[in-house]
């Protein structure tokens, strides 16, 4: 058998693990060791020692840290009830017009986006404080569970960003010049968010009714109670940017100021403290399982040489590079409809990373190219948490609203989704959307 | 103390016990985290205002991040927090469905107790060696040797999930 096929074979494998409702980082890692064992010929001495080092390598990384402290950061931003602040704010500003209630919620995802790099998060959080509202003022149930499902995906879209950190470690890009090139690409995400808004109110004015006109003062108090938001944002992306602080260092300006802003508040008492953490520990043992399952993965994948082989096949073929870009970014559509977005990187980015590089596009240098493939992917794989049949963040706000069928909810999503693919063919088309921000601040 | 939980799951005696210490755990390896927050901090303010940062703080967040995340898998485990896909299990019934998850666990427990082993005869060499980082000269091989509690720990919660899953659910009116 050729360690390419052997390759294969590994995936193949992890795909019947997935299906058998295995843990994904497990899956990966059993497929992974599997794959390697039989590509040293079942010499298990060699996987036993390159295990006495794999996990502690992977969890004493230095970049990797960002993970869990962005993690707590929108932990402790979710208790210090900075979500309801947006919320509000934004509300106090655009309430008032037809859609507006709507609006508030895109604007408030957004702003919690900011502050917290996981799409399943933001949609929790902002479900829970915004979708009452929305119900409360009569939105229909599939505009108000589509909005804040879709909205809910800014949570990655906007930096700081899970996905993003991760696409970082592999393929050695530097965190920072991600964060700052994902700016654009978000704020047009919002934007298109906001003019779906816009269409369906405008094709059924009945669906979203105006809310009430909130007074200037009001408006003003409701903004200063959000400025620390903006605040950290800037801290964070300007300060990883702008050289002054490293990632991780830049994670924990944010996570200690989210902190003690909780706590300086009173929103955040012990239970509340100890509830973040465990929310924290939770969700970053989840993310590290897939990591190391990662890890062991593509050690076996390297050894059976499959990444390269697919990427010179793939230049040899002389397929154009675009109709090979539209080709991988379909393949991550329908990936989508069964896996996690993390897992969707880590699987292919060691894959088609190097596919990419490989080509030419719009004569885009390799820097460049590596920054715009990171942003692609990150959007084709936020897709995936809003599309059937999986879509993670629809299941996770038709939870919240019970009086809503989960058939209506895809069906709100619909537009939203339109949107989003909109916005991918403007970043396939237009690298320069994605690279101004970067190339201008070099 | 006691640990609160907005969703405890309804493990009882061992497993209750299990969750308790796998919790408490992922608490201490979180306050770490929070350990680190603070390190990190006080040496960028200082090295920003004073020119003094704490010397090592890198080594430091690297020595402390390794055994601080490898408390948070048995929680994880047993809050049910792992990514799985549940399309065809859910289709193939409760009986099957319960079969697979123990299967899951189970080699979830299995992956733990290989990486727990690994991990520790990778300590033991690494003190042989007796290699130190390099600033604060501290030996590596004892953080990494705290790695090994964590990993040991999703090794016993896969295990015990993995017999969880196939007991049959208690019944209303329940035996003792």
């Amino acid at each position: 058998m050729s360690p390419t096929t052997i390759g294969y074979l590994v995936f193949a494998g992890l795909l019947v693990l997935i299906a058998m409702r295995t843990p994904i980082g497990v899956a990966m890692f059993v497929a992974g060791a599997a794959g390697y064992l039989q590509l040293t010929d079942w010499n298990v001495t060699v996987l036993l020692a390159s295990l006495k080092n794999l996990a502690y390598a992977r969890l004493s990384n230095y970049d990797l840290v960002v993970i869990p402290l962005f993690l707590m950061m929108g932990q402790f931003a979710t208790k210090g009830g900075l979500s309801r602040g947006l919320f509000n704010c934004v509300g106090a500003f655009v309430g008032h017009r037809r859609g507006g209630i709507a609006f508030a919620a895109i604007g408030a995802c957004a702003g919690f986006g900011a502050i917290c790099g996981s799409s399943v998060a933001t949609a929790a959080t902002m479900g829970q404080v915004a979708l009452p509202e929305l119900r409360r003022h009569g939105y229909k149930g599939g505009l108000a569970t589509g909005a804040l499902a879709a909205g809910g995906t800014l949570g990655i879209l906007i930096p700081p960003s899970v996905p993003l950190v991760i696409y970082a470690i592999l393929t050695q890009e530097s965190i920072g010049k991600l964060f700052v090139a994902a700016v654009i690409p978000g704020l047009i995400a919002v934007a298109g968010y906001l003019i779906v808004v816009r269409v369906i109110v405008a094709l059924d004015p009945s669906a979203a009714p105006a809310g009430p006109l909130t007074a200037w003062p009001e408006r003003i108090k409701s903004l200063i109670g959000v400025l620390p938001v903006l605040l950290v944002f800037v801290v964070v992306i300007v300060g990883i940017y702008a050289g002054w602080a490293n990632a991780t260092e830049a994670s924990t300006i944010g996570a200690g100021a989210c902190g003690i802003s909780a706590i300086a508040k009173r929103e955040l008492g012990l239970k509340g403290f100890i509830d973040s953490l465990l929310g924290t520990a939770q969700a970053t043992a989840m993310i590290m399982l897939i990591l190391l399952g990662a890890d062991m993965m593509n050690m076996a994948l390297a050894v059976s040489q499959l990444p390269t082989q697919l990427a010179s096949s793939v230049v040899a073929s002389g397929l154009p590079p675009l109709l090979v870009m539209f080709g991988i970014l379909l393949i991550y559509i329908f990936l989508g409809c069964v896996m996690d977005s993390l897992a969707m990187i880590l699987l292919t980015i060691p894959i088609f990373y190097p596919v990419v590089m490989g080509l030419d596009f719009f004569g885009l240098s390799q820097v460049d190219k590596s920054v715009w493939f990171g942003i692609l992917a990150l959007t084709v794989v936020e897709v995936g948490l809003i599309h059937p049949p999986v879509g993670l963040n629809v299941y996770i706000i038709n939870r919240l609203a019970k009086d809503v069928p989960i058939g209506e909810t895809f069906k709100g999503v619909i537009p939203f989704l339109v949107s989003d693919f909109c916005r991918m063919l403007l970043l396939v088309l237009f690298p320069v959307v994605s690279l101004f921000l970067v190339r201008h601040f070099n | 103390m006691d640990i609160q939980d907005s969703n405890p799951p309804e493990f009882e005696g061992f497993g209750r016990w299990l969750y308790r210490v796998s919790a408490l755990l992922a608490l201490i390896g979180s306050v770490v985290l929070v350990g680190i927050v603070l390190v990190s901090l006080v040496s960028l303010v200082g090295r920003k205002l004073w020119a003094t940062p704490i010397t090592g703080d890198v080594e430091i967040v690297q020595a402390l991040s390794a055994p601080a995340l490898a408390c948070f898998f048995a929680y994880c485990h047993l809050a049910r927090g792992d990514v799985r896909v549940d399309i065809v299990a859910d289709a193939l019934g409760p009986h099957w469905s319960a079969r697979l998850e123990a299967f899951g666990s189970l080699l979830l427990g299995l992956v733990g107790a290989l990486i727990a082993w690994r991990t520790a005869v990778g300590a033991v060499s690494l003190r042989e060696v007796g290699e130190s980082s390099a600033l604060l000269a501290w030996p590596i091989w004892v953080s990494q040797a705290l790695v090994v509690p964590g990993f040991a720990l999703q090794a016993i919660a896969g295990l015990y999930m993995a017999v969880h899953a196939l007991r049959p659910a208690p019944t209303s009116g329940g035996t003792a």
